[in-house]
């Protein structure tokens, strides 16, 4: 059987591989999370930044569990690594996340990276941060052809109500 | 052996039979009688019992057939590639650059900027106020590890805090408000 050619293709598989080893990535993770926490939002290589996302939003669920459970402060302890943002998270990211059902963090791609790598580049940032706004979402105007149809069809409407 | 020689060289000749009689004496004596010759090995050295053969047989199964049939054997064009048929190869679509057709306007600053990306321009525009803001931050917090436990709003020239700013750590920055900062 070809056990060992299997070994060495890597079709469909989804975890990657970031580092030097599994601890490594660990590691790596967790001082992304610590400095999201600290500010807010970051700029990282899109693939650690996505690997990252899962990690950070899971340690906000836990956050809102609140500061009494145990399994919630420990998870913080290992997470971030400077001991003054445990206080950040449980006292300003919790109650600011707790009307939120989920997906805390926005993740969006920035232009590579200006360096020799070329490296696909994402900024990370928690939703509610006090800095300016990466995107504006923009409405429609009225004078695009669909609204101005649905426009005519709610006066059709309320003419034929109004009769 | 016995030499006949003529009668003036009689005493020349006793000479020389006494001289090899003595030498068969010196240096051959194991010859002359049947005592052991004193000389004994002159270098004594270790070495195994048998000396191993070299094993042709594995070598030659092993490595290739010798020099000039491996050249027979290794692949090798055989006429030259026409331009034709090297163009062909060349401008296949496959190994031309794609096209890309995700490229917008940015509706801001009417900069270029992929779909599924953010404006470059805007984005260092946001960075750049983004980091006045943290030198701020900086100034106000005076030191490493010193993380608030309240919220921040950052607020321009001649603005006040609104009541939905009570509990909040408050940022000044000392210029006119950005349009594309909008205070919520």
């Amino acid at each position: 059987m070809r056990l060992s050619v299997v070994a060495a293709i890597s079709h469909g598989r989804v975890h990657r591989r970031l580092g030097l080893g599994p601890r490594s990535r660990l590691d790596l993770l967790r001082n992304l999370v610590t400095a999201l926490v600290r500010h807010e939002r970051i700029e990282a290589p899109w693939a650690r930044a996505d690997e990252m996302r899962g990690y950070a939003e899971r340690l906000i669920e836990y956050a809102k569990l609140g500061d009494t459970n145990e399994r919630a402060m420990r998870m913080a302890s290992f997470w971030l690594t400077e001991k003054d943002l445990i206080h950040k998270l449980f006292k300003v990211l919790a109650p600011r996340f707790q009307p939120h059902p989920g997906s805390y963090t926005r993740l969006l791609q920035i232009p590579n990276r200006d360096g020799l790598d070329r490296a696909k580049m994402a900024v990370i940032e928690l939703k509610g941060n006090p800095f300016p706004p990466l995107i504006h979402p923009r409405r429609d105007t009225e004078k695009t052809l669909l609204n101005q149809l649905l426009k005519g069809y709610r006066e059709d409407v309320q003419q034929a109500t109004a009769l | 052996a016995l030499v006949v020689v003529s009668c003036p060289l009689l005493r020349l000749h006793g000479l020389l039979q006494r001289c090899w009689g003595r030498l068969e004496r010196c240096f051959l004596p194991g010859v002359s009688g049947g005592q052991s010759p004193p000389w004994g090995p002159a270098l004594a050295v270790q070495a195994p019992a048998f000396l191993p053969q070299p094993v042709n047989d594995a070598s030659e199964s092993s490595e290739a057939p010798s020099l000039l049939d491996s050249v027979l054997w290794m692949a090798a064009p055989k006429k030259r590639r026409t331009i034709e048929v090297n163009r062909c190869r060349r401008r296949n679509p496959n190994k031309l650059i794609k096209v890309k057709r995700n490229i917008d306007v940015c509706p801001e600053c009417g900069n270029l900027k992929q779909k599924h990306v953010l404006c470059g321009y805007c984005y260092t525009k946001v960075k750049a106020e983004t980091r006045l803001i943290r030198m701020e931050i900086h100034k106000k917090e005076g030191g490493p590890f010193n993380a608030p436990t309240v919220e921040t709003v950052i607020l321009y020239d001649g603005e006040k805090p609104t009541e939905k700013d009570q509990g909040k750590r408050i940022i000044e920055r000392a210029r006119k408000r950005p349009s594309w900062f909008v205070q919520n």
